[in-house]
């Protein structure tokens, strides 16, 4: 369904990405794995369009969006929740929300689609008059993803959704994820808990320094011997 | 030197200096919903209130029509002249890190505008004389001017109508965001030019209300602009950039301080005075006077 | 080698501009008079060059350090203070720019450690203004609105203007050139890239941008006062127009900012436009000035030098 083809990412004259390919399945979990500052988040902000400096090719159900602005991105039904949540802080829950099911597509079922994100996340309906600042983290990362749901996309791409997330949030979080995926939404997920996201995920990239360093299934990578001394053995020793 | 009023003195102050501020205040929103959207300091705002003065001012002497009839008119055109400077002028310079660069558009722009109306309308100051103009209320001993009320009404109307644009619209409230995070809308599917464009045509209709309103309270130049532009951006310092509301009071708080100031210290001195309290701000509280959040990205 | 060349090619030029007013008769010749405008806008631009060029701070303010500068000439000029001549006084020209710099140290210390960016533009703004209100209000001082008349009398040719300018251009080229390779250069390039990491590597920014503040007032000033004893009468509407500000970032802008040629650049390219457009198009020529800088903005925001070299540091 989304299908990326050596793809070279730019920031200035620091290439960030480098010769990346990659496939996501249609109703699968993908997860890009790696360190802090691998490329992966740059990697999304060149899927959405945020990034424009690529060269490569980025195919979605067939179409190229390299040429996109993010706008047209999320049209197509690529949704981003980018990292650190980026909420309105000063708009309310509900006005968050509703912005979420701007594009024409979703906003003729703006209504409905605000009560499924109620029923997702009972928190949000309660506080759906207050300002989103004023939310405490985690509901913060719930708004976010139930606002990136609003325009109904097919591919939900998450950057770090259980950053700064106490370790009861963080397993709800994955929780919600493939409970996502049960219905029906494509995934795509950078995670630095690569313990979690393995475990969840079909299909796992490893990035190192802008490149793809492995592939596989996630079961398979979270029992290999490299990925286990290089990510899991030393910093999340258990989790 | 300090002359101590009566009250009828000091109570005809008040009036006249919120009366007077309220188009401050108009023409400060504007400034206020561009920099919220795009980081732009507009410089040109006040050229722009002072050619929409000239087109009420053409408006009354070829074709007759009273300013509160043209200024239905004006307004559609400075929504629709807003965008389209958008479009021709900042839609580049809008996405750009270096804000100087905007900066510098919008001083061009100035500069353009006024030097062409000089060359259109020449320098000497104009003024809309109607029947009314010097109608005056009495309620109560107090002088009330009408042009000055309507154009208080009109300011409040005009103030209202943008608060529950930005609070009832769609694009209103992807305005509202966008003052807050321009990169997150565009994750939305929003398109920041048409969330910028609207913005400026919201900003340049402003500009027509209050130019209509300068039209026919005070006789103006091409030059007064700059001075108007300058009067904005203290009342936006004093109100809060990013505050609706706020900006409006804004301008009727400076309209009283320059009204009061010049009765106390004489005429010329109240615009020092103005911008001594434009500079403390700056220095002391960027944020503006009303900004309660304090927040930093 | 190409250092020797360079310099031998540049003093030619200036001996070439320097005998100009042998050449054609200087008291009728447009030329001399556009030429002198072309000086004058020299000194200015590097003023702002290298404040805003090469500190990276917008100031919108210049305009209130060149009428300083004139009003300073004309005040010790009629005030008779220092009984040294006055008419191209070196003492009197000297301290116009001296009177401007040290206001900017004055007034530099609170805007510059409080203001950032477009807030230092708009805060130079109101400075430049309370100064022009200070000028309309200084009653028998200042000569109010009306402004100082010094005795034009002394008026004998046009001559030493322009060699005065021509030497006040290539002083203001060559100090700014030495201070941008100097250390204090690096200290303002890199005030200019990243505020917060300069002081991180332990430079003073407060005391480097107070400094390029000052010495831009100081040019400033200096050109105020030439031109000041040109017009013979100084008036806020002529020496405090914001004009003296938006022309030299125009120059600036045009030629590009942040280098040595820049402005040189710049200011031939608008005084030639100016001088044509004085000729065929009177009145024209702040309109042009409008266009120009937003076409500029528009479409090749790094300047004329930005059309030969990619990047300059």
């Amino acid at each position: 369904m989304l299908e990326i083809q050596g793809l070279n990412v730019f920031y200035g004259d620091i290439q960030a990405v480098w010769d990346v390919s990659l496939h996501v399945d249609e109703g699968s979990i993908v997860a890009l794995v790696g360190a802090n500052g691998a490329g992966k988040s740059t990697l999304l902000r060149a899927i959405s369009g945020i990034t424009s400096a690529k060269e490569g090719e980025i195919l979605f159900s067939g179409k190229s969006l390299k040429k996109l602005p993010p706008q047209d991105i999320v049209k197509m039904g690529i949704s981003h929740v980018p990292e650190g949540r980026r909420l309105f802080s000063n708009l309310t829950v509900y006005e968050n929300l509703k912005l979420g099911a701007y594009i024409p597509r979703s906003r003729r079922s703006v209504t409905q689609s605000i009560e499924r994100a109620y029923d997702l996340f009972p928190v949000l309906k309660n506080r759906m008059n207050q300002k989103a600042g004023a939310l405490s983290g985690g509901e913060q990362q719930m708004l976010a993803i139930a606002r990136a749901m609003m325009s109904r996309p097919m591919i939900l791409m998450l950057d770090e959704p259980s950053l700064g997330l106490s370790p009861m949030l963080v397993k709800t979080m994955f929780e919600l994820i493939m409970n996502l995926n049960r219905q029906k939404v494509t995934i795509l997920l950078v995670e630095q808990n690569i313990h979690q996201a393995l475990k969840i995920a079909d299909q796992a990239y490893v990035l190192e320094n802008g490149k793809i360093a492995m592939t596989g299934k996630g079961k398979e990578l979270l029992s290999d011997p490299e990925v286990q001394k290089a990510y899991i053995g030393t910093r999340w020793s258990k989790s | 030197m300090l002359e101590i009023p009566n009250l009828d003195i000091f109570i005809q102050l008040l009036i006249n200096g919120i009366l007077f501020g309220t188009m401050y205040g108009i023409a400060a929103i504007g400034l206020s919903l561009i920099f919220g959207t795009m980081r732009i300091m507009f410089l040109a705002q006040g050229s722009m209130i002072i050619l929409f003065a000239y087109v009420s001012y053409w408006f009354f002497e070829l074709l007759g029509l009273d300013p509160y009839i043209s200024l239905f008119l004006i307004v559609l055109i400075g929504l629709g002249f807003g965008a389209g400077i958008y479009h021709g002028l900042f839609k580049g310079a809008a996405a750009q890190e270096d804000k100087n660069i905007s900066l510098l558009i919008a001083v061009g722009l100035m500069f353009l505008v006024e030097n062409l109306m000089t060359v259109f309308w020449t320098a000497d100051p104009r003024t809309i004389s109607t029947g009314y103009t010097s109608l005056v209320f009495r309620p109560m001993g107090i002088g009330i001017p009408f042009n000055r009320l309507m154009g208080f009404i009109i300011a409040l109307f005009a103030t209202t109508g943008v608060l529950l644009f930005l609070k009832k619209t769609y694009i209103g409230i992807a305005v509202r965001a966008a003052a807050e995070d321009m990169e997150a809308v565009t994750l939305l599917g929003i398109n920041p030019h048409r969330v910028n464009s609207v913005v400026f045509a919201i900003g340049t209709g402003l500009a027509g209300i209050a130019g209509v309103e300068l039209a026919t309270i005070y006789p103006f130049d091409p030059f007064f602009g700059f001075i108007f532009v300058l009067k904005a951006m203290i009342a936006l310092a004093i109100g809060g950039i990013g505050n609706v509301f706020g900006a409006l009071l804004g301008g009727i708080i400076l309209g009283l301080l320059e009204s009061l100031s010049s009765f106390f210290i004489g005429g010329g001195w109240s615009d020092a005075v103005s911008y001594g309290v434009f500079l403390l701000i700056l220095m002391f509280r960027p944020e503006g006077l009303m900004v309660r959040s304090v927040k930093k990205a | 080698m190409k250092k020797d060349k360079q310099v031998i090619l540049t003093a030619l030029l200036i001996l070439a501009f320097a005998v100009v007013p042998f050449i054609v008769d200087s008291e009728k010749s447009y030329l001399v008079y556009s030429l002198f405008l072309f000086f004058c806008y020299i000194i200015i631009s590097q003023a702002w060059n290298l404040v805003a060029g090469y500190t990276g701070q917008i100031s919108l303010g210049q305009h209130a350090f060149f009428g300083l500068g004139a009003y300073t000439t004309a005040l010790i000029w009629l005030n008779n203070i220092t009984k040294t001549g006055y008419y191209f006084d070196p003492v009197t020209i000297l301290l116009s720019g001296l009177v401007p710099a040290t206001i900017a140290a004055i007034v530099g210390i609170p805007l510059l450690s409080r203001l950032r960016g477009d807030y230092f533009a708009l805060g130079t703004l109101g400075m430049g203004e309370i100064i022009k209100v200070i000028f309309v209000k200084g009653g028998s001082i200042t000569g109010a609105s009306d402004g100082l008349h010094l005795p034009s009398s002394v008026y004998s040719s046009i001559r030493p203007y322009y060699w005065t300018g021509l030497f006040l251009a290539v002083f203001a080229t060559l100090l700014i050139y030495l201070i941008v390779r100097s250390r204090t250069g690096l200290a303002l390039k890199a005030i200019r890239e990243d505020e917060t990491s300069a002081a991180a590597h332990g430079i003073h920014v407060l005391k480097y941008k107070v400094l390029a503040f000052s010495i831009g007032a100081f040019l400033a000033g200096l050109c105020g006062s030439l031109y000041g004893i040109y017009l013979f009468h100084i008036n806020p509407d002529s020496v405090l127009k914001l004009d003296w500000t938006l022309y030299p970032i125009l120059m600036c802008v045009i030629g590009g900012t942040g280098t040595i040629t820049g402005p040189l650049l710049g200011s031939f390219f608008i005084s030639t436009v100016f001088s044509v457009a004085d000729i065929y198009f009177v009145q024209m020529h702040p309109v042009m000035a409008g266009i120009l800088i937003i076409l500029v903005m528009k479409f090749m925001p790094k300047g004329l030098i930005g059309l030969t070299q990619r990047k300059e540091l």
